[in-house]
């Protein structure tokens, strides 16, 4: 059954267009829901927020987008249960509306990375990233300047207690907290990662791990 | 000129024309063509359009002569960005540009501006922008600024590509002292245009048409910006500041997204983009292209600062701005449009049959003016130069010295030097994959995009090799457009279409325009031989500080087009136990790069040949390119700078090594020594076959190479083993070379320190 998946789109993204063509590869239906407008929360099987400089990053990565109109449509969806997965500026800006926990600051090296990274599975998200159980490896690209996980201690604690860190870096490109590179939220529906599944769904891209992360549950 | 109708005394006169950057002889020209003498803003108009950067003026009577048509060229030079069909309903628009004097001055903003206003031509033509290319060149990494520099242009590059959301898929960095007081900054970016979408050009047209003004409001930034370009740099560059303009990559996303949007629903008749001398070139071009005139009332224009004068408004280089010409039953769609994308879209004017530009400023007319004075009328000088001659030749290979002896220490030294060692500190900011397209890219010699159409590999690669410019500069031109061409080739991409970034010194001094002369003819007659035509392009003279000029540096970019993109060969060694095979057409050896860097004079022999070329890369073609059976070549490399042992070495990257059999080297290069190994034959390809297909390898050369007898093909070695093993001439453990490679120069480039690698022959 093919699913109907929102896509997001604040002025600045600039990944939405790919996480378009990754929705159609993997079967299902996209749709565009525009910043400035409210959605039907109940409508979607999925929202997507995908990757980019939403608002020019100004302010702070994904602050101005958070406060968007279409973002309370996208909490009343959370609270629904409704599966929403954020990539890279989608972790800031959910990050922001404090529906996923911590901050992303500037990487450690004060530049912007682009990279392949190494990536292992802590607790799964059914949702996203389906029948793969934790320990699994995967392979994505990074391309971040702001990417570096931030919580306190207590809230890292919490994370760790509740399961809810979703992916961790083999090998830490950024300087984020405990190695974090994904999070999801305590009801588990609402989750985000710093790399690009997206940009890797076929091994011409360069691998093609992305593609689980598409496909939805098994 | 002795007497001046406007009253000015000769000091007045002289400073005016100081001012606005015209000389004498040119002001007799404004003043024949007027019947009088400029008045008011034609001062300012005239020192814009004829500038230079704006006129070609002393390059056009060359660049006319350039191979510029195929049947593939939709669009040449005379728009924004050139434009070739590749068939199967796809169209790619490309062109590489120079922001050079901002860049020195303001090395930041000068980078970002630079990839904003190259991005701009792009997207005015109508297609979407998938991929940015950078050619740096840079003094020595110890100069003055040259680590502020580096790092100010690689983070304004990035800055602005990652933003906009175009990935950033190769490039070239060069180091030399002739960039110490004067850098090079080109960017060259690639639009697509999917089937069915439109080309859009900026002839004005349509009497009663409206002008509107779309994007960013306009302030002082970059005023006279186009002129300041036109002029050496003295000692005073900081004191340039306020004329580099600032640019805001959000807002240049906004305009993409709208401007892309209005097209496709076909709301415009032409569109330009406000890039060198803003609002002034845009609006004159667009009214001389299109054989019209045009009413512009300044008081519309959005402004940023409301003291501004008209000639600020006139000559302001702010970014994100752009023009359109539109029929007035659709300005309100257009400006919906603009409007859901927050960006602001205003009548500034209309357009008129009578071929006259008429500017008006608080309800006065200010100007009047046939557009075609100021665009096609600028003067056209054929600056004194002489005739190419073959210079720095020796008699033959013996006297083609680099000094090396211990061939590994050198090699090592090279594989950390500025100049030999690792881009990726540069690249990794750079976000490559954005767009999803991307299948190689920068850590490879050829990036390749898919196209999402057809499923066929775009090629996208850079040219020109500073080193061999400073060796001859016909040699060098031959060499812009060959390499690069032999390159795409030997990833299995025929090259399809040249633009170039023509950056020189000072074209009134005759040895800097005989070397313009003789590469560009160079440069144009490989391109008629592979078919391979020069569709777009920009010049930048006056790359000169206080008397010193830089290496003639005519940089290129290529297009190439393959069948597929799974079968391209690596850039790199993948399996052990393949055989090495090195192809040969032997034209000429120079000392080249090494040869610079232990300081021996810079010498060769031997001469390219033009028409030899396109046969070589037809034949490398017929190898690498897709083929029925599966890929028979696993991996290629072009042999480049620093020759034949450095070139193995990039090659060895991956972790798997090789042994190069000496006897086999002897029989193929007909000499061997340790110092030959890092001279440059040009040209030298090594590939590796795909397992079991050597022989099929083998027979594919002898069926191809019928048409260029000269060209040699045989195995040398075979891949394996964790280290480089050239006969008893070298032999580099594999560790080694990557830890000089990967920590290079860009490790002191963070800490600070002044040392940059030392070179020990």
């Amino acid at each position: 059954m093919s699913r109907r998946v929102g896509v997001l789109r604040f002025p600045g993204t600039n990944c939405d267009r790919d996480v378009w063509q990754a929705v159609e590869m993997a079967g299902d239906r996209p749709e565009w829901l525009w910043h400035a407008d409210r959605f039907d929360a109940a409508a979607y099987d999925a929202l997507y927020l995908p990757g980019g400089f939403s608002y020019g990053d100004y302010l702070r990565s994904g602050a101005l987008a958070a406060r968007a109109p279409a973002m309370r449509s996208v909490r009343e969806a959370a609270d629904r249960g409704v599966p929403v997965l954020g990539v890279c500026n989608g972790f800031q800006i959910l990050t922001e509306a404090r529906l996923l926990p911590g901050a992303l600051v500037k990487n450690q090296s004060l530049r912007f990375n682009d990279d392949w990274v190494e990536l292992e599975m802590k607790n799964p998200v059914p949702h996203f990233a389906g029948p793969v159980g934790p320990g699994a490896r995967v392979r994505l690209p990074v391309a971040h300047a702001d990417g570096r996980y931030y919580v306190e201690d207590d809230e890292l604690k919490r994370l760790q207690d509740n399961g809810q860190i979703w992916f961790t870096y083999v090998k830490n490109p950024n300087g984020s907290v405990a190695d974090i590179a994904g999070v999801k939220s305590e009801k588990g529906n609402v989750a985000a990662l710093m790399p690009h599944p997206e940009r890797a769904m076929r091994n011409w891209m360069g691998g093609s791990d992305g593609f689980a992360f598409f496909k939805g549950r098994g | 000129m002795a007497e001046s109708t406007s009253g000015l005394d000769t000091l007045e006169l002289d400073a005016k024309l100081k001012k606005y950057r015209l000389n004498r002889h040119e002001l007799g020209l404004i003043t024949e063509i007027l019947g009088r003498e400029p008045q008011g803003v034609e001062w300012a108009l005239f020192s814009a359009l004829w500038s230079e950067h704006c006129s070609y003026k002393s390059s056009k009577v060359h660049l006319k002569k350039l191979f510029s048509r195929s049947k593939r060229v939709v669009e040449g030079f005379g728009e924004n960005a050139g434009v070739v069909d590749l068939g199967q309903g796809e169209r790619v628009a490309f062109k590489i540009e120079s922001h050079n004097h901002p860049s020195f001055i303001e090395p930041y903003q000068g980078a970002a501006t630079g990839v904003g206003g190259i991005l701009r031509d792009i997207f005015t033509m109508g297609a979407r922008p998938i991929a940015l290319a950078d050619y740096l060149c840079f003094g020595e990494p110890a100069a003055p600024r040259m680590r502020q520099l580096l790092d100010g242009v690689v983070r304004g590059i990035g800055g602005y590509g990652n933003c906009v959301g175009v990935p950033t898929v190769t490039g070239q960095t060069e180091f030399h002292e002739s960039y110490n007081d004067n850098i090079l900054v080109n960017a060259m970016a690639v639009g697509l245009f999917a089937e069915g979408e439109r080309v859009f050009l900026s002839k004005a047209r349509g009497a009663g048409n409206w002008v509107v003004y779309a994007g960013a409001k306009t302030g002082r930034d970059g005023v006279h910006g186009a002129s300041m370009a036109s002029e050496s740099f003295e000692a005073d560059s900081a004191a340039k500041r306020p004329t580099v303009q600032i640019g805001d990559p959000f807002f240049e996303k906004l305009l993409i997204e709208s401007c892309l949007e209005v097209m496709a629903q076909d709301l415009v008749v032409a569109i330009q983009d406000m890039g060198a001398a803003g609002l002034t070139s845009s609006s004159f071009e667009m009214a001389s292209k299109g054989g019209v005139g045009l009413r512009i009332d300044l008081d519309e224009v959005p402004l940023r600062d409301p003291t501004m004068t008209p000639e600020d408004v006139l000559l302001s280089e702010s970014q994100e701005r752009m023009l359109l010409i539109c029929e007035p039953a659709k300005f309100a769609a257009i400006q919906a449009i603009f409007h859901r994308w927050g960006l602001d879209a205003c009548k500034i004017g209309e357009v008129r049959d009578e071929r006259l530009v008429e500017l008006a400023w608080r309800g006065e007319t200010i100007c009047r003016i046939d557009p075609d004075a100021l665009v096609e009328r600028a003067p056209q000088y054929m600056r004194a130069y002489k005739p190419w001659k073959a210079r720095n030749r020796v008699g033959g290979e013996a006297e083609v010295s680099t000094g090396v002896e211990d061939g590994a220490r050198f090699l090592l030294s090279l594989m950390g030097h500025a100049r030999g060692t690792s881009r990726e500190w540069i690249y990794k900011q750079y976000d490559s994959r954005v767009g999803a397209k991307t299948v190689r890219d920068c850590s490879d010699s050829v990036a390749v995009l898919r196209l999402p159409g057809s499923g066929r590999g775009l090629g996208i690669v850079l040219g020109c090799r500073p080193h061999v410019m400073r060796w001859d500069a016909r040699e060098g031109g031959i060499d812009a457009v060959a390499y690069p061409a032999i390159e795409l080739a030997s990833k299995g991409f025929e090259p399809l279409a040249v633009t170039d970034c023509l950056n020189y010194g000072n074209p009134e001094k005759e040895p800097v325009m005989s070397e313009f002369v003789a590469s560009v003819e160079g440069m144009s007659s490989v391109c008629e031989k592979l078919d391979a035509p020069i569709i777009s392009g920009n010049v930048s003279f006056y790359n000169e500080t206080m008397g010193r000029n830089i290496t003639s540096t005519p940089a290129t970019g290529l297009i190439g087009l393959r069948a597929d993109v799974d079968g391209v060969p690596a850039s790199r060694f993948t399996r052990e136990g393949e055989t090495v095979f090195a192809l040969r057409l032997p034209m000429a050896a120079i000392g080249g790069a090494a040869q610079e860097l232990t300081r021996q004079p810079a010498t060769g022999y031997g001469q390219l040949e033009p028409s030899l070329i396109a046969p070589f890369t037809r034949l490398l073609l017929s190898l690498t390119g897709a083929r029925p059976g599966g890929p028979i070549v696993g991996s290629s490399r072009v042999v480049g700078k620093f020759g034949l042992a450095y070139a193995l070495a990039r090659m060895c990257e991956g972790g798997v090594g090789c042994r190069i059999d000496d006897e086999k080297l002897k029989t193929v290069r007909g000499e061997l020594s340790v110092d030959d190994l890092f001279r440059e034959h040009l040209y030298e390809v090594i590939l590796t076959a795909t397992p079991g297909k050597d022989a099929e390898l083998e027979a594919a050369v002898r069926e191809a190479r019928g048409a260029l007898a000269m060209a040699a093909f045989l195995p040398i070695g075979r891949t394996g083993g964790r280290a480089l093993e050239i006969g008893s001439l070298l032999r580099s453990p594999l560790d080694l070379l990557a830890q000089a490679y990967g920590t290079g120069v860009w490790a002191r480039m963070e800490t600070g320190s002044d040392k940059t690698g030392e070179v020990r022959a």
